[in-house]
């Protein structure tokens, strides 16, 4: 039967990643998973599980020391804007205006100037910055400029979006509403996401399937699909269903 | 702030004036001379007269030698040496080091901060290479290249690119990674990558090390013309002359003393530029 | 972070040049000149690119005569006292100019001059006022090495975060003890730093200052000796030794260093 469905966006098969020492350090240990088209996969675990190893993986930057990654069922050969990644630290370029940055994919896909403003004035008013357009990183707080990376991936329009802990730097509420922003965004513009976090709520709120890893080396501890309905708000947070899934995990993370 | 100015022109001006009074005590003007002489020299070299022999000037008591040491100000003027001349030859010396090291030893840093591997095999003959004193190969550069200019420059230009490497490598290697990483995932290869990201993301770390590069060259270049050269403010400093006469510096304490402030004040002027510059380069760092 | 492979790497590249050179000088053996122009006269036999087989039999020559030996000690110890001297002042002035800003204004004029002022220009002056001999080389060796360390040790102490100082008073240290275990540590980095930079320029002031001021024994004679004859072998050897120090001198300064941040992380 699995012959004639479409491959996983992203898979991995009996992966395991070790970095070398001293001492050499297992990041990862024989982790299966398969992540479906246009599915918002988030991935919990404690720090240190491997997670972002993962990520890196998937991102074309790391190749795993045993096992296979597959992106649409070919290898991964490298980086590449197919597979738009955001950092968890900051990443977005202090040296160029937020326009520059977002417009900086298509940049180096070729696209000519006015076609790449056309789609950066969309982006940049879909995260409210329009003000902002030619403001440099350093006048952003770090909340915009973490949006302003979220856009400048989703500009050359990947199927596939590698988010590292996004918000981890940011405040309570800072980091609700950018989760919202990032809701509508995946909402009008569907694609395969795999969100990387440490936060239940985070993942909770966000994702249509959770996966989550042990500590090193991660491995598969648990998966839980999230019914929970679309469009989510502030109130889906304090929903019956929504805490119920919010206890369960906490149990079975042992947190 | 302007308080602090105060107290530093208060500072500057005790220091001249501790100065003329050392000089007034111990009355050794072969060795410690009067502002009159410094400024004399000063004038001199300048290209605006003799300076007057010092048993002109009324009231002063002079001992014989000192009629020598003003000698050595009219050798450099029959000569035909003057200050602005030495100083322009001497810049000239430092652009020149400056535009020809600087982009080696960014190259090498690059290079060596890209590449773990590239790193592994350069850095251990880098570190070779540092610990060998540029003006010590003057000598044996001189072998092969005999007294020409480019004995002269080598040194510099030596001097200079070995300064530039590391901080371009902790710069590409340190502070560009994540904005690399970052850049291939939006699809940037080559020289997008390399001029767009790698470069200005390094911009900061390798300007910091400018500053440094353009002291070592002024003191390289300085250095040279001391031990080899025929012009110049290195030259000026030993007494001027020909080199194979390097062997006693025969120096007026007044023309050394005016060549080290001329010098500091070129240098301090030329970092003063390097600072702008970097600022102006970096206006959108925090 | 000393992999296998790293050292491995390390070891090829070197034995590489090591290889490359030889080389080279066997292939110069027959091409180079070998009569040099020496400004008034030409010397002959002389050999630009000597092969290992020349240089070992120099060194060994050089060794046994103690002439190296000789040369290194003086040298060393030359590098050795200017170093402490201006390293102690230059700190203790630094520490003094960082913690005390008044202090810091009346003296900026003295450092400003020093600091811009080319370290061997210096040199000409000292000889006039302590003629030809060991004061004037030590002492501009430390001179050079007092505006560094000064410089690092001010900056140390400027740079100690202002939120440590803060968390120090409101637990009752006083200003002494503010600066003994607050300041003091935190301004390691930027003063051990600036001690490795003045290493490698006390070497550079002392072979100048040796090549002008070139009696015997020290390396800078040794140098201009063999430049004049000229000996290539030589020169080659005792550039070679002064790399050597150089290396040996940045290593301990590293070590120094290193032992002095012990608390900090990789990022000291």
């Amino acid at each position: 039967m699995t012959a004639t469905l479409s491959p996983p966006a992203l898979e991995a098969e009996d992966v395991s990643y070790t970095y070398s020492g001293p001492p050499p350090t297992h990041a990862l240990q024989n982790l299966t998973l398969r992540v479906r088209d246009n599915e918002f996969l988030a991935v919990l675990g404690p720090v240190g599980c491997g997670k972002t190893t993962l990520l890196r993986i998937f991102a074309g930057f790391l190749r795993p020391t045993s096992g296979k990654v597959r992106c649409a069922g070919s290898g991964i050969d490298g980086p590449g804007w197919q597979r738009g990644y955001v950092l968890q630290e900051q990443a977005i370029f202090p040296w160029m205006t937020v326009r520059e940055n977002v417009e900086f994919g298509l940049l180096a896909k070729g696209v000519e100037p006015s076609a790449r403003e056309a789609v950066s004035d969309e982006l940049i008013k879909l995260i409210g910055l329009t003000a902002f357009e030619a403001a440099y990183p350093k006048d952003l707080s770090a909340g915009m400029s973490k949006m302003v990376e979220v856009v400048r991936v989703l500009a050359t329009d990947p199927s596939i979006l590698l988010l590292d802990e996004p918000f981890g730097a940011l405040d309570a509420q800072t980091r609700a509403r950018m989760q919202d922003a990032l809701a509508r965004l995946w909402e009008q513009r569907r694609k395969t996401v795999l969100f990387v976090t440490h936060d239940v709520e985070e993942a909770l709120y966000l994702a249509d399937r959770i996966v989550v890893l042990s500590e090193r080396p991660g491995k598969l501890k648990a998966q839980f699909e999230v019914a929970v309905p679309r469009p989510r708000s502030v109130n889906t947070r304090f929903s019956a269903g929504f805490l119920a899934l919010k206890r369960e995990i906490w149990d079975a993370t042992g947190r | 702030m302007a308080r602090r100015s105060l107290l530093w022109i208060v500072s500057l001006a005790a220091l001249i004036f501790a100065y003329m009074l050392v000089a007034r005590a111990i009355s050794r003007p072969d060795i410690v001379p009067p502002a009159e002489d410094i400024a004399g020299a000063f004038a001199a070299l300048v290209g605006r007269g003799q300076q007057s022999p010092a048993s002109d000037m009324p009231g002063m008591d002079m001992p014989a030698h000192h009629h020598h040491s003003s000698d050595q100000v009219d050798t450099l003027l029959q000569e035909g040496v003057t200050l602005q001349a030495s100083l322009a030859v001497t810049m000239a010396r430092v652009l020149f080091g400056l535009i020809v090291g600087l982009p080696l030893g960014m190259l090498m840093g690059l290079l060596m901060g890209w590449s773990r591997r590239a790193d592994d095999y350069l850095h251990p003959i880098y570190v070779l290479v540092r610990s060998v004193p540029p003006l010590s190969l003057i000598t044996y550069i001189m072998l092969w290249l005999g007294h020409s200019e480019a004995h002269r420059l080598i040194p510099i230009v030596y001097a200079v690119a070995v300064t530039a490497v590391i901080p371009t490598y902790h710069g590409v290697r340190d502070v560009a990674g994540k904005y690399v990483v970052a850049a291939r995932s939006l699809g940037a290869r080559g020289r997008l990558l390399l001029a767009k990201v790698v470069l200005p993301a390094a911009a900061p770390a390798m300007l910091g090390g400018l500053r440094y590069s353009v002291a070592i060259a002024w003191m390289t270049a300085v250095g040279a013309e001391m031990l080899m050269a025929e012009n110049g403010m290195g030259n000026l400093l030993v007494g001027g002359g020909m080199w194979s006469s390097r062997l006693q510096m025969r120096s007026d304490p007044a023309v050394i003393i005016v060549g080290i402030l001329v010098l500091a004040g070129a240098g301090w002027a030329m970092d003063l530029a390097a600072r702008a510059w970097s600022a102006r380069l970096t206006r959108w760092a925090r | 972070m000393m992999g296998a492979v790293r050292v491995r790497r390390a070891i090829v590249a070197l034995v590489a040049v090591a290889v490359l050179y030889g080389i080279a000088a066997q292939i110069g053996r027959g091409r180079l000149p070998d009569r040099i122009w020496m400004g008034a006269h030409y010397v002959d036999n002389v050999k630009l690119l000597p092969t290992w087989q020349q240089l070992a039999e120099e060194g060994a020559y050089l060794v046994e005569s103690e002439i190296l030996l000789d040369s290194v000690v003086v040298s060393t110890r030359r590098v050795a006292i200017g170093l402490v001297l201006g390293s102690v002042a230059g700190i203790l002035l630094g520490l003094l100019t960082g913690w005390a800003s008044r202090i810091e204004s009346l003296a900026d004029p003295w450092v400003t001059f020093f600091r811009f002022a080319p370290a061997l220009a210096l040199l000409p002056l000292y000889v006039v006022w302590f003629g030809y001999g060991e004061t004037s080389k030590v002492l501009l060796i430390a001179t050079n090495v007092a505006v560094i360390t000064l410089l690092g040790a001010h900056q140390g102490v400027r740079g100690v975060p202002r939120v440590y100082l803060d968390a120090a008073a409101s637990l009752g240290a006083g200003r002494w003890l503010r600066f003994r275990k607050i300041v003091l540590p935190a301004a390691f980095p930027s003063i051990f730093g600036s001690v490795r930079i003045a290493v490698g320029l006390a070497w550079v002031t002392i072979v100048v200052a040796e090549l002008i001021d070139a009696r015997m024994p020290s390396l800078g004679y040794l140098l201009a000796l063999s430049g004049t004859y000229p000996r290539v072998p030589t020169m080659l050897i005792a550039l070679a030794t002064v790399g050597a120090l150089v290396l040996v001198f940045d290593l301990l300064a590293l070590l120094l260093h290193a032992r002095a941040t012990r608390w900090m992380g990789r990022t000291a």
